[in-house]
């Protein structure tokens, strides 16, 4: 037998489970209680999810794309390109607006 | 363990030994990104070229263990990284090799513990570089990377254990 796992050894191993218990409820705790994304198109809420959960939402004139705990306006066909410019918001209260396409992200 | 005598043979002795062990350490790092771990989640890496600082722990030679360590970071940096991962790995790594040589203080820690200790402290502070530096997402990849640290840790020291028995007679006078 080459391994002889002592006390110390137990210890080690029980702290860094612990650690991963954390870090689970971690993570719960971040995608639960974390920041929504809302998406409205002519006033109307087309989308609430997860800031913290990958997806793109297609709308019938622009692109929005949720990546790495940030959301951007991927695609527009409007003139200004105001709304793509913006580029990626994370924080509460921001927003993205295309006026064009009556369309706003919000963060919250 | 190896330069302490001060006479010029065990010196250039010690110097070839680090010298090639850092090698193994970068050969060991090369082979490693051939295998697709980070298909699993992005940092997963077994960490092969951890078991020669391990083995250089658990012979004592403290020193030895932050020369070759720190040797292989910059070198490894040099030739296929980038700055940028240079600071990801040189934090990580100096912050493992921290926690391995505090823990094997304790008498009552073997090598699977002083192991765990490490690969558990490198992936955290990894993530925690990237929470702050790249994006908050990376968090959700913690728990994964803790759970995969603690199973390379116990692969790791088993195979230093290993290699270190066949090589004993090699590296000590
Ligand atoms: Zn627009």
């Amino acid at each position: 037998m080459i391994l002889k796992l002592k006390k110390g050894d137990i210890i080690v191993i029980i702290v860094a489970v612990c650690l991963f218990v954390f870090s689970v409820s971690l993570c719960f705790l971040l995608k639960k209680s974390g920041k929504q994304v809302r998406v409205y198109e002519n006033n109307k809420l087309i989308f609430e999810g997860s800031l913290f959960s990958d997806t793109e939402i297609k709308l019938s004139h622009n692109l929005v794309a949720i990546k790495n705990g940030k959301v951007y306006m991927k695609k527009s066909d409007c003139k200004n390109q105001i709304c793509v410019k913006t580029g990626m918001i994370e924080n509460s209260r921001e927003c993205i607006v295309c006026l064009p396409n009556k369309v706003i992200i919000e963060v919250e | 363990m190896f330069a302490e005598q001060g006479d010029n043979r065990s010196r250039i002795k010690s110097i070839c030994i680090y010298s090639v062990l850092t090698v193994c350490c970068i050969v060991f790092g090369y082979i490693e990104t051939l295998i697709p771990t980070a298909l699993i989640a992005p940092g997963i890496k077994l960490g092969l070229a951890n078991s020669v600082a391990l083995m250089l722990i658990i012979f004592g030679d403290i020193k030895g263990a932050v020369l070759v360590n720190t040797a292989r970071i910059l070198l490894s940096a040099v030739l296929f990284g980038s700055l940028f991962s240079l600071l990801f790995s040189l934090c990580a790594g100096t912050a493992s090799v921290a926690v391995c040589i505090l823990v094997a203080k304790s008498k009552s820690v073997s090598a699977v513990g002083i192991s765990i200790a490490g690969a558990v402290t490198h992936n955290t502070v990894q993530t925690a570089i990237a929470f702050f530096v790249l994006n908050k997402g990376v968090l959700f990849y913690l728990p994964i990377l803790i759970i995969s640290a603690i199973i390379s840790g116990f692969v790791i020291a088993v195979i230093s254990i290993l290699v270190s028995k066949k090589l004993k007679s090699i590296l000590s006078f």
